[in-house]
């Protein structure tokens, strides 16, 4: 179990909102099915150690 | 004459005009919140690890030659300041295994950086992995040559 070592939000604002902005693009992207997407998302998650 | 990285993937991208839009958007403001050299630095570490060859050229120009040709040797070399060398470090690990970057190693980054340049750092190098492992799929998918 790794804990957090920083904030992940606190950093430059525009950047973070970049950022989301390209990452709702690309879910709403629908060219691989749903289970496919959500299965990969699932496992970059987990070797990010990513909670959100 | 070689194709942009940009133009490549423009291309590639066609009518998904959102994503391209915010694509090249994150691209740009990496390059923004971070300190130019010391993203090129790890931008040509992410290339040469990744065998990105058209990416370490472009790394290769906003760099001292003198640090661009002693790169690999980061670690002995005494032409990196500390704060090279513990980004250096720290995004060698990223690429390789990020879920395994030891402590150590991303509190060198923060000590020289602070916190916040800690998290704007990672979320650039993120964004100069992402792009070059992209390029280097998508040209294996549409059959450009040109990485």
């Amino acid at each position: 179990m790794r804990t957090q070592r920083v904030e992940s939000s606190s950093f430059n604002a525009l950047f973070r909102e970049a950022l989301s902005r390209w990452q709702e693009e690309v879910v709403q992207l629908d060219l691989v099915d749903p289970v496919t997407t959500e299965m990969v998302r699932l496992r970059c998650a987990e070797h990010h150690d990513c909670h959100t | 004459m070689a194709r942009s990285t940009s133009h490549f993937f423009d291309e590639v991208l066609g009518e998904r005009a959102g994503v391209k839009k915010e694509l090249a958007n994150i691209h740009d403001l990496a390059w923004d919140v971070v300190d130019k050299e010391l993203l090129s630095m790890c931008k040509l570490r992410v290339a040469m690890i990744l065998g990105c060859d058209k990416e370490v050229a472009s790394a290769r120009q906003y760099l001292d030659p003198s640090k661009a040709e002693a790169i690999m040797q980061w670690a002995s070399s005494n032409i990196f300041t500390d704060e090279e060398k513990s980004c250096l470090r720290f995004t060698e690990e990223f690429i390789i295994d990020v879920s395994s970057i030891p402590d150590a190693s991303a509190v060198a980054v923060r000590e020289h950086l602070g916190e916040e340049g800690f998290v704007t750092f990672v979320n650039a190098l993120l964004v100069v992995e992402q792009r070059i492992r992209l390029l280097l799929v998508w040209s294996k998918l549409v059959g450009n040559t040109d990485t």
